[in-house]
């Protein structure tokens, strides 16, 4: 009941009112969400398929990273900022919407495998970094569920659009 | 001086005397086109494997243009890094297409009797055409690619290029919210 309260309270503030209200606000802040996230998915997979040891094999992890990485988490940020912008013009909608929580359930799950290589797969990356044959596994299957989570994340997106009518708060 | 709602109100005004509704229609009738309303997944699967391959095109779009703008891939050549993301961005565009069409011929009016949707087809046409002239340049002359890394010329057609494919990803947005 609480939370209600503070869902129905973000839709009446300024902002929510704002893109709930204007005629181009909602798709044309959704169109930079969209391209946001292309970037994010298209920029992690290139480097998520280098840890798989499908493409760019002589290039090295780190370079992979680098040339990745910056502009992942750039597009994030910018995806981040949409999203808030898109949830608080009908919050207490997508907080009943099963697949909008599922869509944060994957992010989320995103975010503590990505956490989890960082903090402690990437420490060995100087053994590795060259030698596709030699990426340790724990590297890979950190690879194929960033993929596995993204895709998840896109497809609970895209399901949030068509049964928004559907659950009433 | 109309707006550009008026505008693309006209555009819809004329595409409806065009044998384009006839099209939509008889597509709509067609056995795919009623098994496809009928499903409700369909359309959001066709949605979701069309924005993936977005992903996997203008995530290769931005590393081949991000090299050439000299802002990261210094590790690899401006051909190496064609060589690299080229590919993907051909194989997306095909299941772009794939997709493309099963969307049309689960929605068909709203597709084809859409200006939006028309806008949109032809920046892809510019952007493909775009695509294989910048192809086959760095193949003829891929010595002046290496080189022209920093011109003044090659920066403004590479920001130019991705504001194109963005300019695509926003009208396919729009096509949900033209007014049909």
């Amino acid at each position: 009941m609480m939370l209600g309260t503070v869902w129905k309270g973000l839709e009446s503030s300024a902002v929510g009112s704002f893109v709930a209200g204007s005629s181009w606000a909602f798709p044309t802040i959704e169109c930079i969400h969209v391209i946001a996230l292309v970037t994010v998915v298209g920029s992690i997979a290139v480097m998520d398929l280098r840890l798989l040891g499908m493409t760019s094999r002589a290039c090295s992890v780190t370079a992979t990273s680098r040339d990745t990485l910056p502009f992942t988490w750039g597009a994030f940020v910018l995806a981040v900022i949409t999203g808030l912008l898109l949830f608080v013009s009908k919050a207490s909608v997508y907080m009943v919407n099963p697949w909008f929580l599922l869509k944060m359930g994957a992010l989320a799950l995103a975010g503590a495998n990505m956490a989890v290589f960082h903090l402690t797969t990437w420490h060995g990356v100087a053994t590795w970094d060259a030698n596709p044959a030699a990426t340790p596994r724990a590297a890979k299957i950190s690879a194929a569920l960033s993929l596995l989570f993204w895709v998840c994340v896109v497809f609970f997106g895209r399901a949030i659009g068509f049964t928004l009518g559907i659950y009433e708060p | 001086m109309p707006s550009l709602s008026d505008i693309l109100f006209s555009f819809t005004e004329w595409l409806r005397t065009t044998p384009l509704v006839d099209f939509a229609i008889w597509i709509s009738n067609t056995r795919l086109s009623l098994t496809i309303g009928t499903h409700f997944w369909v359309i959001p699967i066709l949605q979701t494997v069309h924005i993936l391959s977005i992903a996997a095109s203008f995530g290769s779009i931005l590393m081949i243009n991000f090299r050439l703008l000299g802002l990261n891939g210094s590790t690899r050549t401006v051909v190496q890094t064609v060589d690299r993301y080229q590919p993907w961005i051909w194989w997306a565009l095909l299941l772009l297409v794939v997709t493309g069409l099963g969307m049309i011929v689960g929605e068909p009016v709203r597709e084809l009797i859409n200006p939006v949707f028309w806008i949109k087809m032809v920046l892809v046409v510019v952007a493909v055409l775009v695509s294989l002239g910048f192809q086959g340049s760095v193949r003829r002359d891929a010595a002046r690619w290496e080189a022209a890394g920093g011109a003044m010329a090659v920066k403004l057609g590479s920001v130019g290029i991705i504001l194109l494919w963005c300019a695509i990803m926003v009208a396919g947005r729009w096509i949900a919210y033209a007014p049909v």
